[in-house]
């Protein structure tokens, strides 16, 4: 694996305002992480794994410190430059899958490739192969409403992986699934992390995710507690 | 893509869309055959006065105003016989008749009774072997309570101004749109008036036939069509504008359930539109899709519009509508049967008012979009 720095996040912090104060979700945050990681955020409810998944995918920007996420300062780029770069290079999972209710799963998965203006052949062909990656593709002419919890956070998968983006933010994405749902779709994440060496940032508090994680940064009161990397997965 | 995008959403929306576009169609068609009826019936007023009153224009004796009773009594002359080629003469002066025992002022017009220009029937003057023959129109009939046989006194002063009296009989009544030369108007033959009036030669207007060539004649003044379709016209206006109150209307609630949709919409579908920022989508795309959304419910209401308001319009513009009998007091008299008229800038400009109207209203809610912070969007927490 190659060791290029793509998210770097220097002295990060993120005040909201709560009536006449200020609540800090994220002080001080300062991370990097390597192109192909298999990292995870991980900490109690409210810790602010969310609000940094959300300035790392441009979502939101810190209110003090630097967030640089494929060479990009997320603070200075205008809504257009955020809006590409989520569509060609972030992969976002929720923990509702916030799939489309009134398209299919085909048509919700081809959503980012007809935002890049790609042919309709080239679209197809990418759908297709992204809902064989994560399994479902007897169920493209699916609506979501017709799909189980597994299913539907499958797709979720698909529909962030369809563009190749170097990124995937992945926030809660097992909290509403059991555990053998749950335990496929780590896997099949973790098997896309190694096929097609996207970086994988997951924030979680599931026991089962991190078993899969090879890094896991401890939060706390908007605070890292500790940066942990497992050692025996790094030989994988 | 929007469109698409658009159209499923739509889709999804089920009943209400098709109320709402139901509603719309219906206003996009009773505007169409609003428009088409008055329309019609503009043409139709228009062609009785030229074929019933005005001709092609009308050579007016300058002292005469058709706006001044008074100036009946002067508002006469003799022109040079060079000068009336192509013309209809006729003479007006002002009598009185007595139905009944009743004294009723009139209007007396004195007219070629060989004129093929109107379509007053002045056949009958000269077929007629009675000493003074008069046609009158159906309300003149009705008011004096007259019928076609009758003989009624009548007075008149001649030039001198001394008063005459005579019978006059009812040759025929004729049916007619054109209240002007009908109510209170008595017809009967010009040489007969002058003769009566000792105003031999005297005409208070001509009737220009198609083949007439305008030229200045001193003491006289020319009014062609426009002129005397001024008053029509601005009448048809003002109908134009009360009826359009009826269809603004209903337009406007149709406009409201969309702008309603549209509001629910942008804070129901939060997620939604935090979800299409989170894939890449800007901002003024999302904006733009739900105005799409918005607006499409009039291309919808058009289509469907359209299915059920062609084959309307085309059995109406080739059937015609009847009038129930007795909606002559309207404020404009109507025939018993108006054909609308609906042209192509009528449809073009109905779908382009509805269409630029369910955009601005769709448009207004959305714009709410482009200020929504993504992160609470996905959270729904935008009140
Ligand atoms: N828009 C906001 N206004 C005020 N406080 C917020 C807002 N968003 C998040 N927070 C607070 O920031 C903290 C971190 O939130 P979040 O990142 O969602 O935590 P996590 O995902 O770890 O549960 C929480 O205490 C939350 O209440
Ligand atoms: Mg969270």
């Amino acid at each position: 694996m190659n060791s290029e720095i793509i998210i770097s996040l220097e002295h990060v912090t993120k005040r909201y305002k709560v009536g006449d104060g200020d609540f800090t979700a994220l002080s001080d945050i300062n991370l990097q992480f390597k192109k192909g990681e298999f990292a995870g955020l991980v900490g109690p409810s409210g810790s602010g794994k969310t609000t940094l998944l959300n300035i790392i995918g441009s979502l939101d920007s810190p209110t003090e410190g630097k967030a640089i996420v494929m060479g990009k300062n997320i603070s200075a780029l205008s809504h257009k430059e955020s809006a590409m770069l989520r569509n060609y290079h972030i992969g976002f999972i929720f923990q509702v899958y916030n799939l489309m209710p009134v398209y299919t799963v085909f048509e919700n998965v081809e959503f980012s490739l007809i935002l890049q203006n790609k042919s309709a052949a080239e679209r197809k062909k990418a759908v297709m192969e992204s809902l064989d990656w994560v399994g479902i593709a007897d169920m493209a002419n699916k609506k979501p409403s017709k799909l189980s919890g597994g299913e539907g956070q499958r797709v979720a998968i698909a529909r962030a992986m369809v563009k190749r983006p170097d990124i995937l933010l992945a926030d809660e994405p097992t909290a509403n699934l059991d555990a053998k749902n749950a335990h496929a779709i780590l896997q099949t994440m973790k098997a896309l992390n190694k096929e097609l060496n996207t970086t994988f940032l997951f924030s979680t508090h599931d026991e089962k995710v991190m078993g899969y994680l090879d890094r896991m940064i401890h939060l706390e009161d908007g605070k890292i507690r500790e940066d942990e990397i497992i050692p025996h997965k790094l030989s994988v | 893509m929007l469109f698409k995008l658009a159209y499923k959403n739509l889709e999804g929306a089920g009943l209400r869309t098709w109320l709402t576009v139901g509603v719309l169609s219906f206003a996009f068609v009773i505007i169409i055959l609003i428009n088409g009826i008055v329309n019609g019936f503009n043409d139709q007023a228009i062609n009785d006065a030229v074929n019933w009153e005005i001709g092609n224009g009308k050579l007016q004796n300058e002292k005469y105003d058709a706006y001044d009773p008074f100036s009946i009594k002067d508002g006469h002359g003799i022109l040079p016989d060079s000068k009336n080629k192509d013309l209809v003469p006729v003479l007006i002066r002002q009598a009185s008749i007595y139905p009944q025992g009743r004294m009723v002022s009139v209007t007396l017009n004195g007219i070629d009774i060989n004129q093929k220009l109107l379509k007053l029937p002045t056949i009958l003057l000269q077929q007629s072997t009675e000493e003074i023959p008069a046609i009158i129109g159906k309300r003149m009939a009705a008011s004096a309570n007259l019928k076609k046989g009758d003989q009624v006194l009548m007075r008149w002063r001649d030039s001198h101004g001394t008063f005459d009296a005579a019978n006059i009989s009812v040759a025929g009544i004729f049916n007619t749109n054109v209240t002007t030369v009908d109510a209170g108007q008595i017809w009967i033959s010009l040489k007969k008036l002058r003769a009566m009036t000792d105003l031999d030669k005297s005409t208070t207007l001509f009737i220009a036939e198609k083949d007439y060539k305008q030229e200045r004649v001193a003491g006289w003044k020319f009014l062609d069509q426009d002129e005397l379709l001024k008053d029509l016209r601005a009448m048809v206006q003002i109908e134009r504008i009360s009826d359009s109150i009826i269809y603004l209307l209903l337009l406007a609630i149709a406009l409201l359930a969309i702008f309603d949709t549209q509001v629910l919409s942008v804070f129901r579908r939060q997620r939604e539109i935090g979800t299409y920022i989170s894939l890449g989508m800007t901002r003024p795309q999302v904006v733009g899709l739900f105005t799409i959304e918005g607006s499409m419910n009039s291309i919808l209401a058009i289509i469907v519009g359209g299915i059920y308001g062609i084959p309307l319009f085309l059995y109406l513009s080739y059937y015609g509508i009847a009038i129930p009998a007795g909606a002559d007091n309207m404020g404009l008299s109507m025939g018993e049967k108006i054909t609308p008229v609906f042209g192509a800038g009528l449809v073009l400009g109905t779908i382009s008012l509805v269409v630029i109207s369910s955009t601005i209203v769709s448009f207004l809610p959305s714009r709410k979009i482009a200020k929504m912070n993504p992160v609470d969007a996905l959270k729904g927490k935008i009140q």
